[in-house]
């Protein structure tokens, strides 16, 4: 079988949401395969279809989870292979939330999910946040991104005074920040300053990756 | 927003026969060709003219059905209702419960 | 130099285009509604007449003649009386009496400001009594409208485990049984709040507003909701209208009339939407900042054209901020909503605004 075919067969295992499959096709491919290429050309581009299959309403929210767990178990299984902290989380840590003042979940709990799923350490501070809960959370987790949802015109003005508290606490240089829900726009990220704007949660995970792994 | 809907596409409630419309739309499940040829057929209109504000306003007068502005002898609320039940054949909930408190057969 | 047009992008701002330029935003936006909803293309023609709409002259464009449609509202009078609408500083009764009067609306709706059934179950006798003043004073439709809004029930607002937290522990079949004790809870609840704005209020009936806007439980729940209550008020008026465009499967297999509703768009969901017996059907197809308001509109004008073809229930479209082809802005444009009112009926061929 040649390297593409193992790649696919990989990257199917985790569409089919099934940990047993995602280990079979992880223990076939190790006779052929660095774990690092298993991980990268196989496993990874599995998840980011699932995302794209979840975009699309072919795929839900538990069968994202069920696909990120068996990516998990597939890594774990590896781990034997690899150099220390190799496999290892290095894309990014994001602290994700709902503005204070407004309480939608939902969405933001989707972007938190579909973050995890793509492999970032994601810290879901929840809705309703204080700002300085956000702050608080940044640094002691050393966050890398920070995500704000707001879903109402009225609570959106909360993005910009997260922001403005990171300067003040001089810690927007450490950290990206990502804004988001139904009344924000590119238009009003670039006004405030956040650094990128996602229009739903696979965009969050394509932005976030660029601008955390690139 | 209400606005520019009103003047580029709405029918226009009371203005026309716009609630009338919608009533049918609510009652039977019907269409807007159906629910309109219904509701143009009992007004002895054509289709067209349901949202004529001129047309209508003769029309709701002389049946009782309630105009935007009134005088004093025009229905209104209740009244104008028990009349639209009358012409759309048909039972409003208000009516009814209206009907078994005042003990009005 | 090709003629430029004065448009939109989906966030609102203003820019120019040609012709060509907004033809192919057309045909992108005709293209990534068949591919996403899986319904059919725009013809020919219609490419033309919506390129003939959004490349108007006028500021504003109209209807033909006989092809008004009826105007229904959600979210009630809020809107006009609230300090997060318009900030008229009016009561609920004024309000919808100015829905009625002044707005001239087809539909007129009474909501209470949390517009949740949830806040609103303990004060459903005041919501009765307000109900009965405006019938007697008001002659059109008047429904009692409020969201199912599903999120209430789950943790911390609500008895049961938020689905959020157990999905991303892992705990798939936690999450699951979460989502169906909310839903069963929130059915009761709407059932129980209607039956008494039906036998004392003297409502019309009912509008279940931004249906799945938690997810498909909330969608399940309020499908169920309309079906008891169908069942028990024949001739009572039903609005079902949608938050986005499709189910977001958050449970991912729950059945109603044994379809999946997870990932359902507007011209299937109405098929389910009719069998629970509702009267009327508001689609949603959500705006896209990024995008032209060109691609947007034939891209919602295609999959809300897809929903009426398939209902034999009146289609009321939901088109306001950042729904229906209309830019996301707090304040649409009115050039904007006018072409998108007109595309709307007279391709899409909606029973209802």
């Amino acid at each position: 079988m040649d390297k593409e075919q193992i790649f696919a067969e990989l990257a199917d295992s985790i569409v089919s949401c099934k940990k047993e499959n995602v280990l079979d096709a992880v223990e076939k491919a190790k006779v052929e395969l660095e774990p690092s290429e298993i991980i990268e050309m196989g496993l990874a581009p599995g998840m980011s279809k699932v995302g794209t299959l979840f975009e699309k309403g072919k795929l839900f929210l538990p069968h994202v989870m069920m696909a990120a767990d068996a990516m998990n178990a597939g890594v774990d299984s590896l781990k034997d292979l690899m150099p220390d902290n190799d496999g290892e989380s290095s894309m990014g840590v994001i602290v994700n939330g709902t503005v204070e003042g407004d309480v939608h979940d939902i969405g933001k709990s989707i972007v938190s999910t579909m973050l995890q799923s793509a492999g970032f350490e994601v810290y879901d501070v929840g809705r309703d946040v204080p700002i300085q809960v956000f702050i608080d959370k940044v640094r002691e987790v050393g966050a890398t991104m920070v995500g704000l949802s707001a879903l109402m015109t009225t609570t959106l003005m909360g993005q910009k005074d997260v922001i403005l508290k990171l300067e003040e606490e001089g810690l927007r240089e450490s950290v990206k920040v990502m804004v988001g829900g139904s009344p924000a726009t590119q238009v009003w990220a670039d006004k405030i300053g956040a650094d990128c704007y996602a229009e739903n949660a696979s965009e969050a995970v394509k932005k976030a990756k660029e601008l955390l792994c690139a | 927003m209400y606005g520019v809907h009103s003047a580029v596409a709405g029918m226009n409630g009371m203005r026309t026969a716009g609630d009338l419309v919608a009533r049918m739309q609510f009652a039977k499940s019907m269409r807007l060709p159906e629910a309109k040829e219904y509701v143009a057929q009992k007004l002895n209109v054509d289709a067209m003219d349901l949202a004529d504000e001129c047309m209508m306003r003769e029309v709701r007068e002389d049946l009782g059905l309630c105009t935007m502005t009134e005088n004093i002898a025009t229905p209104r609320g209740i009244a104008s209702k028990m009349n639209i039940e009358k012409v759309l054949d048909l039972k409003i909930n208000s009516c009814e419960l209206f009907r078994n408190l005042s003990s009005i057969v | 130099m090709a003629t430029e047009y004065i448009t939109r992008m989906g966030d609102g701002r203003k820019v120019t285009m040609t012709k060509e330029e907004i033809r192919a935003d057309i045909e992108t936006g005709i293209g990534e509604a068949v591919d996403a909803a899986e319904v059919p293309e725009l013809s020919g023609d219609e490419i033309d007449h919506l390129l003939e709409i959004v490349a108007s002259k006028e500021k504003l464009v109209t209807v033909e003649h006989g092809k008004e449609v009826v105007l229904s509202l959600d979210g009630g009078s809020i809107s006009i009386e609230s300090e997060h609408g318009s900030g008229i500083p009016c009561g609920r009764i004024n309000g919808v009496v100015m829905e009625e009067r002044a707005y001239c609306l087809d539909v007129l709706e009474l909501a209470h400001m949390d517009y949740s059934y949830k806040p609103v179950k303990p004060l459903t006798a005041v919501e009765c009594q307000t109900m009965r003043q405006l019938q007697e004073i008001t002659t059109t439709p008047l429904l009692y409208g409020a969201m199912p809004n599903m999120g209430l029930y789950y943790t911390p607002d609500g008895p049961y485990e938020n689905p959020g937290d157990l999905m991303k522990a892992f705990k798939i079949q936690e999450a699951q049984d979460s989502i169906e004790k909310s839903a069963e809870h929130l059915t009761r609840d709407m059932i129980w709040i209607l039956q008494k704005m039906m036998k004392n209020g003297g409502a019309d009936g009912a509008n279940f507003d931004t249906m799945a806007a938690a997810g498909d439980g909330d969608f399940y729940s309020a499908l169920n909701a309309i079906e008891a209550l169908r069942k028990e008020y024949p001739e009572m008026y039903i609005e079902a209208g949608m938050a986005s465009e499709t189910v977001l499967g958050i449970h991912g297999e729950l059945k109603y009339d044994g379809v999946n509703v997870a990932g359902l768009w507007p011209h299937k969901q109405v098929e389910l939407v009719e069998k629970a017996g509702a009267n009327v059907f508001g689609p949603v197809c959500n705006t896209n900042t990024t995008y032209s308001f060109a691609w947007n509109l034939a891209r919602a004008v295609t999959v809300v054209k897809a929903c009426s073809e398939n209902a034999t229930i009146p289609i009321h479209v939901n088109m306001g901020n950042g729904v229906g082809g209309i830019p996301m802005f707090e304040v649409p444009s009115t050039d904007t909503i006018s072409r998108a009112d007109k595309a709307m009926i007279e391709i899409a061929n909606v029973d209802g605004i």
